[in-house]
């Protein structure tokens, strides 16, 4: 039987922010430059780049408590036909998470009939902007996991 | 933190124009609230305002929450929103959120405000 190696992931880049509110924009630059050529097509891009956003958003608020000398940390791999955004913040099990602080699925008509608050769109956009989104703990260390395919036509 | 959200209002013959540019996130709550009150304080009568995207570049979740909070106080006082020139990536995310069930989308603006206030006599 013949093995095919894969290859060994690949950091990308890795950077970090001071939790300040509108650093998301930074960390939404940086990584839409470091994954540009690499096989994302526009669209794809353009859903990373929200993703990316809303993670880091939410990192500086809710993990990090809007206090600039705690870092965001951001990570850039390639595995394969994968794109993994690693963003990760210091608010380990207590993190918000979202907007609010409201955990419920968005639900439009009850927002629009004022049951659920307007906000608590972040952890939403994110799970439909890329293939995979995946949260560890570890202590204190919050991570996000954003997951893109190159190849990938799983959302057009 | 600044504004990078501005916005211009004119009002046509039953709609208010709101032309959004820049950034709609969370420091554009003033901007969109004060440019809503102004295109229906002094037309009570209005039952259409159409927000233009045309030449925003950014929008993100609390940005939304925006839009949810005016498309809720515009249907509490039964006008319709409309919503035109959004790029590819945001009439998606409209589609995701269900915006797009309660704001009609339009390409441009000309065909909104075309389709809103008749062929041009």
């Amino acid at each position: 039987m013949t093995q095919v190696a894969r290859p060994a992931p690949r950091r990308l880049d890795a950077f970090t922010l001071p939790s300040e509110t509108g650093n998301e924009r930074l960390a939404l630059a940086r990584v839409a430059g470091t994954v540009q050529g690499l096989g994302l097509s526009e669209a794809r891009l353009e859903r990373l780049k929200t993703a990316v956003a809303e993670a880091t958003m939410n990192a500086i608020e809710h993990g990090n408590g809007n206090r600039p000398e705690i870092p965001v940390e951001v990570e850039v791999t390639q595995n394969g036909d994968e794109i993994i955004v690693a963003i990760s913040d210091q608010g380990g099990e207590t993190h918000a998470g979202d907007g609010d602080g409201d955990h419920e699925e968005p639900d439009l008509v009850r927002k629009l009939d004022g049951e659920q608050s307007p906000r608590g769109w972040g952890l939403f956009l994110i799970r439909n902007m890329v293939d995979a989104m995946d949260i560890t703990i570890n202590g204190q260390r919050h991570t996000i996991w954003l997951t893109m395919r190159t190849g990938g036509a799983a959302h057009g | 933190m600044a504004s990078m959200c501005e916005a211009t209002t004119r009002v046509l013959p039953g709609a208010a124009v709101i032309e959004l540019s820049g950034e709609v996130d969370g420091s554009a709550a003033d901007v969109l609230t004060d440019a809503y009150q102004t295109a229906v304080g002094t037309h009570a009568d209005l039952s259409t305002v159409v927000l233009d995207f045309a030449a925003v570049d950014y929008i993100n979740s609390t940005g939304i929450a925006l839009i949810v909070s005016v498309l809720a106080r515009a249907r509490a006082e039964r006008r319709k929103v409309v919503a035109s020139g959004l790029s590819p990536h945001y009439r998606e995310i409209f589609d995701i959120t269900r915006l797009s069930d309660f704001i009609e989308l339009f390409p441009d603006l000309d065909r909104a405000v075309s389709q809103l206030t008749g062929p041009a006599a």
